[in-house]
């Protein structure tokens, strides 16, 4: 086979560098992008770089936001008391998609994976402790995966945690054993919701 | 380092690596009348391996063979590639070689990975897809990736005899431990997927003990996890043990025509609360930066008149028992499922005297009349007469299999 043209392989370089993208894919995308019409690539790359430029952390609980704060820290009619711990920005959607939840959330950016070197310094747990006090949290929901490092993070937060003095709850086992929370549909999350147990 | 994949391809090569196998459908309730009929329309139904396909696998460079139910003979000189044919439906069967190597040993000289296909046939027809090399697994069943092992075990189930199972009374305890792990997982919805647990907490919490400074909080996040599953693991060997032990020390009898007592204990590693154990063991851990206590430390202790089987028996002896766990785990898993897994057996006849192989006739007749299948290797024809007019032999030589005459 020839090689194929410099500025192609390039594009399917970046593409696979993409989550989910394996080479074989990223190659027919990157053939796919050079021969389609050059107004509708220069839309694609545009909306690329606003997407990447507008969009922010949210300082407070990290998730994804044009505005800082986002738009559910910035929304009175929150239960403040409430606060939903999950792994990733993504998990928000999710619970939000059940509707059961009214409280805010606080996204961790991961999970304890001695076996990948992510340690407690790597995840926003301090920016958790310190969200506590001033908004006056009651209760917070651990909503990680039911994996063992998601369960091992629950038992390690639920210690953490304690001397702050509020309710610590996790979500009931309605989640399928080992896996995320993108898996799960929204009536098992928002069951799982209803049914969480105190740590 | 730490390990940078995807979480696909994290499961892929876990399931290329795992040391136990099948999750098998609901268990056969109580005999009554009415599922004994069911039980016989199930024999019916043989479940079998109707093709293998093989390409750049040990010294195959391509094989295209069809089986049909029954009892099916590789004859050969050594080393021309019967046992690997053996090897090749284990790993459909269990996804790893009971020869005890990695998949880089399977692939042939100067090929770049292996393929192993197969079709079984049963109440539903199936298609088996493997392929393996350095950097890429792949699984298929049915024509899809296959990204969770409970999607895949109870498709095929095997049971193999061969020279190495004498480790199973002369070697390490883990040797035994993957004995019940095996039967259990192959038994016991859900008891694979605790084994993995257990195994990722364990490998985890090791990692934590040999960092150079110990998270004794986050250690502990991880230690709940392992008893959490510690336990459940230790609960079903404790229930399998006991119901395992008479179908051996039965099967041992039937070959040694000898007296004596033959018993299997399960010794797990924990006595007492495994937290508790767990916390007092902390102080040694420190030293050896390893955890110390828990299921995969358990030893299954054989033991003849009451002595340990490991140290106080007769070479032709452990042979026999050797044998016998392997006759009771393939009875186990006939009566389990309603039908006989299909039998390897792999030129161990040829070290067997008469008495012994008499021992395995039961076993055979049994696979024969419920429709099963068996595939042996042989150098010679020497065995088995008893089976003789009934057997589809295949001639091996060198990597080539083809229909013998009769
Ligand atoms: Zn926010």
């Amino acid at each position: 086979m020839t090689q194929l043209p410099a500025p192609i392989a390039l594009l399917t370089a970046a593409l696979s560098r993409l989550p989910g993208i394996g080479p074989r894919s990223a190659e027919r995308l990157a053939l796919h992008v050079v021969q389609l019409d050059p107004t509708q690539v220069r839309t694609l790359a545009e909306a690329l770089i606003q997407a990447r430029e507008r969009i922010v952390r949210c300082e407070r609980c990290g998730a994804l936001t044009e505005s800082q704060p986002c738009p559910i820290c910035g929304d009175d009619r929150r239960d403040a008391t409430l606060l939903c711990v999950v792994e990733r920005a993504l998990d928000i959607l999710s619970l939000e998609k059940s509707g059961t939840f009214k409280g805010r959330y606080h996204v961790l950016g991961g999970k304890l994976s001695p076996l990948n070197g992510v340690g407690p310094d790597d995840l926003r747990i301090a920016a958790l402790e310190a969200r506590l006090q001033p908004e006056g949290v009651q209760e917070v929901i651990l909503a990680l995966g039911s994996d063992v490092e998601g369960d091992a993070t629950s038992h390690y937060l639920a210690k953490r945690l304690a001397p702050a003095g509020v309710r610590m709850t996790r979500l009931a086992q309605g989640l399928p054993a080992g896996s995320g929370l993108e898996f799960a549909d929204e009536l098992t999350l928002s069951r799982a919701l209803e049914g969480r147990r105190a740590l | 380092m730490p390990v940078q994949a995807g979480p696909g391809k994290v499961e892929n090569r876990r399931i290329f690596f795992l040391s136990a196998v099948f999750e098998a459908p609901a268990r056969k309730t109580a005999a009554s009348g009415k599922s004994s009929v069911r039980a016989k329309v199930r024999h019916c139904r043989w479940v079998h391996l109707a093709q293998l396909r093989l390409r750049d696998f040990r010294n195959y460079r391509q094989a295209d063979l069809a089986f049909v139910p029954g009892a099916h003979v590789f004859l050969g000189h050594n080393a021309q590639g019967k046992t690997n044919l053996l090897e090749a439906i284990y790993l459909l069967a269990t996804l790893r070689s009971f020869r005890g190597v990695g998949g880089a040993q399977m692939i042939r000289h100067e090929a770049k990975g292996y393929f192993v296909g197969g079709t079984v046939m049963g109440p539903s027809t199936h298609e088996i897809k493997a392929y393996w090399a350095p950097r890429e697994r792949r699984l298929q069943l049915d024509g899809r990736a296959i990204r969770k092992l409970a999607d895949y075990f109870g498709v095929l189930r095997a049971v193999v005899f061969c020279t190495e199972d004498l480790l199973l009374i002369k070697g390490a305890a883990r040797g035994r431990r993957r004995f019940l792990d095996l039967l259990l997982a192959q038994t016991q919805p859900g008891y694979l997927t605790l084994l993995l647990r257990y195994t990722q907490a364990l490998k985890s919490r090791n990692a934590l003990l040999k960092s150079p400074r110990v998270d004794e909080a986050q250690l502990d996040g991880f230690s709940q996890e392992l008893v959490t599953v510690g336990d459940a693991l230790m609960a079903a060997r404790q229930m399998i043990v006991p119901r395992i032990s008479p179908l051996v020390r039965l099967a041992f009898r039937r070959i040694a025509h000898e007296t004596d007592e033959l018993k299997l204990e399960y010794a797990p590693s924990v006595k007492g609360d495994f937290a508790v154990a767990l916390g007092n063991a902390r102080a040694r851990e420190r030293a050896v930066r390893t955890t110390l206590i828990g299921p995969h430390r358990d030893e299954l202790t054989l033991l003849v008149n009451e002595q340990s089987a490991t140290l106080y028996t007769s070479e032709g002896q452990k042979r026999t028992l050797a044998l016998a766990l392997k006759l009771a785990q393939a009875e186990y898993l006939s009566g389990i499922h309603g039908s006989p897994p299909i039998l390897l057996i792999d030129d161990v006849m040829g070290e067997l005297d008469a008495r012994r192989r008499a021992g395995f006739l039961p076993l055979l007749q049994h696979s024969r009349r419920a429709g099963g299948q068996v595939f042996m290797t042989c150098t010679e024809e020497n065995w088995p007469a008893e089976l003789g007019a009934e057997l589809h032999r295949w001639r091996v030589d060198a990597g080539t299999v083809s229909p013998a005459p009769k």
